[in-house]
């Protein structure tokens, strides 16, 4: 596959792979620490959403299926499906030490595994899946926060995850 | 394809075997199947969660290291499977302690 064209491609299903994971598994409900919850609120006092704005904050502060679906493509460039297996590990531990019960991360670093090495018979090669999943956290972190978190916040509301907070 | 001259299939059996015999250990150690609701913010330790991760990590290092040991590395698969359960059950809250927070 043209190598553009797969990376666009690899963007968009890392995107909705940690973005679905994450939102299920209630990053835009409650601020894990108290680094996430200043986040949301300062995002929210500049015209953003705070169910978008707590998702970005616990992106920022913990390890999720964001770093989940990075490491785990990383793994698989190394070392086939065992290293998507050993990066599913060693975001667990990273949640632990980051005060997260770990679900969203592990989780996502299993599936972003699966669909790496899946990827891999259409001609999506990991190395498309690393570029991607960088682009991917670039629109949600990088670009505008108060866009994105209104996009987050509409997503969390879908998917009946809103935060209760005010 | 093979890996070290062990074809990939039992590889990913020695895997399935892990799982289930780590999952097995945890119940036989009266760990809880699944966290209580809601399951997402629980930090009980339970037989699905986290001691299946453990388990398959720490077997994928062994197996990266080309480490086989006997028997296909069926035997390894089973030994830290079970060591991986008692681990969860007995060194894990010591090693990663909850947070002292609400």
């Amino acid at each position: 596959m043209n190598e553009i064209i797969g990376v666009i491609f690899a963007s968009i299903i890392s995107w909705l792979n940690f973005v679905v994971i994450d939102t299920y598994f209630g990053l835009p409900e409650a601020p894990g620490v108290k680094g996430a919850e200043t986040v949301g609120y300062s995002i929210k006092k500049r015209g953003g959403n705070l169910s978008g704005g707590f998702f970005q904050g616990n992106v920022l502060c913990s390890p999720d299926a964001s770093a989940g679906t990075l490491l785990a493509s990383m793994g698989v460039m190394l070392l086939g499906f065992q290293g998507g297996l050993i990066a599913t590990l060693i975001v667990y531990i990273g949640n632990r030490l980051c005060a997260d019960p770990g679900y969203a991360g592990t989780i996502g670093a299993l599936s972003a595994t699966i669909i790496v090495i899946l990827g891999s018979y259409i001609g999506l090669t990991p190395l498309m899946f690393v570029v991607g999943m960088v682009i991917a956290i670039t629109t949600i972190q990088g670009l505008d926060h108060i866009y994105s978190s209104k996009l987050l916040g509409l997503i969390a509301k879908k998917l009946n995850k809103k935060t209760k907070l005010k | 394809m093979v890996i070290n001259n062990i074809a990939e299939m039992y590889i990913l059996l020695n895997y399935l075997i892990a799982i289930i015999i780590s999952i097995i250990t945890a119940i036989l150690l009266k760990l809880p199947i699944v966290p209580e609701s809601p399951k997402r913010f629980s930090w009980t330790k339970s037989a699905l969660f986290p001691t299946p991760i453990i388990t398959i990590g720490i077997l994928a290092i062994a197996y990266s290291m080309k480490l086989f040991w006997i028997y296909n590395g069926i035997l390894l698969a089973v030994i830290i499977s079970i060591l991986s359960g008692f681990f969860v059950k007995y060194l894990f809250d010591y090693i990663f302690p909850k947070p002292n927070m609400g």
